[in-house]
């Protein structure tokens, strides 16, 4: 057999096995979101606390307001900053008592991949209430992307 | 899911190439020619067919300037442009790489140019890349849509290079090439990695395969 026809079906092997190449499906999820935990301070000590009957929405210029949790009992909430402002607002009412609670924020987009596309990454600035159900705040991460790791934790709210 | 359609595509192409280009022994001489070899990758021209959006062309150049010792000079060029439901994409420009290659077959007759070799290749590639109409959904607060986003940008990485060679013709030669490819500039861009570089081939992976396909011209100055 030629030099030719020899190094040339080696070829057409290493082509064909090679040729098989796997599709990338998007797996990710593209929203940014806040997590954040409540808290009780105590004396010497800081606990997780739950707040029964919860109901939160965000303010939304121009759209219906949607409830991001529906009067439940609720250790932590996950809010969905907005993309399109550098401020997130968002109401808390529980029982009697109503807080609106308000992130101030930066944003960039940045690439999750080439297959899921784009996302928002925010930058804590500041957060503001007006303390008639939240008493004070701390911030743990002042970074929110779409990759949210496992326990990841943004804010901590004292009520 | 395995992209069975470009698998059937390239090997039927590559058959194609093999029946179109059978071996012809020529008479053999006494003298061995040498002079400088300038080839062109036909596998750049399979791409357009087996993956629309992205074109390209190389060529190459090389000579034996010691006895199997090959320096090698490779300019090409390389676009990929996609529409998908998320934005749409552009990337391209062009590379340049250098190196040597070094022939392992014994020379038996010296009227036969046949060449196994390997070698090395340094890749740069000077290229832009854009992203328009960029959707980022949002199911709470509502879609945006970006306008534009660019970047100028440089690429370095190194080849690992195994190929052959095979006179099929006087002074007119078919070859291929597989190549390991690595990376040297991570970080090209902050914000998107770029899905092709030029040369280089996706830069999600700090590693890369690629292969050449080409066909060879060699200008017969010398003999001796």
């Amino acid at each position: 057999m030629s030099f030719y026809r020899t190094t040339h079906i080696i070829l057409f092997l290493v082509i064909s096995l090679g040729s098989c190449t796997t599709q990338d499906v998007c797996d990710e999820d593209s929203q940014s979101e806040l997590v954040a935990r409540f808290k009780t301070r105590h004396p010497e000590s800081v606990t997780d606390t739950t707040i029964s009957g919860l109901y939160l929405y965000g303010i939304r210029k121009g759209l219906p307001d949607s409830l991001l949790v529906d009067s439940l009992p609720v250790q932590q909430i996950m809010l969905p900053l907005d993309p399109h402002h550098d401020t997130s607002q968002f109401v808390m009412r529980a029982g009697s008592l109503a807080d609106t609670l308000q992130i101030v924020h930066s944003r960039e987009f940045y690439m999750i991949s080439y297959t899921c596309g784009f996302a928002t990454r925010f930058t804590i600035d500041t957060i503001h209430y007006n303390g008639r159900l939240i008493h004070e705040h701390e911030i743990i991460n002042h970074t929110i992307d779409a990759e949210l790791k496992l326990n990841e934790e943004h804010l901590w709210l004292y009520f | 899911m395995k992209n069975t359609s470009g698998y059937i595509f390239r090997s039927i192409l590559l058959l194609g190439i093999i029946l179109l280009f059978p071996y012809h022994g020529h008479a053999q001489d006494t003298l061995r020619t040498y002079g400088p070899r300038i080839g062109i990758d036909l596998a750049r021209f399979a791409y357009i067919f087996a993956k629309p959006s992205e074109v390209g062309a190389a060529f190459s150049a090389d000579m034996e300037i010691y006895e199997n010792i090959y320096p090698v000079l490779e300019l090409g060029y390389n676009s990929i442009s996609e529409q998908t439901e998320l934005f749409d994409y552009t990337s391209g420009g062009t590379f340049l790489r250098l190196g040597a290659d070094y022939n392992l077959l014994p020379v038996t007759d010296r009227s036969l140019h046949h060449s196994i070799t390997v070698g090395f290749r340094y890749g740069i590639t000077a290229f832009s890349h854009h992203a328009d109409q960029i959707l980022i959904t949002d199911d709470y607060w509502g879609n945006m849509v970006l306008e534009s986003y660019g970047n100028n940008l440089t690429g370095h990485w190194l080849e690992l290079v195994g190929g052959v060679k095979t006179e099929v013709l006087s002074n007119f030669f078919l070859g291929w090439s597989v190549r390991y490819k690595i990376l040297i500039t991570n970080h090209l861009d902050p914000l998107i990695t770029p899905q092709l570089i030029p040369g280089y081939g996706r830069g999600t992976a700090d590693r890369a395969f690629g292969f050449t396909y080409s066909m060879f011209y060699k200008i017969p100055l010398f003999k001796k």
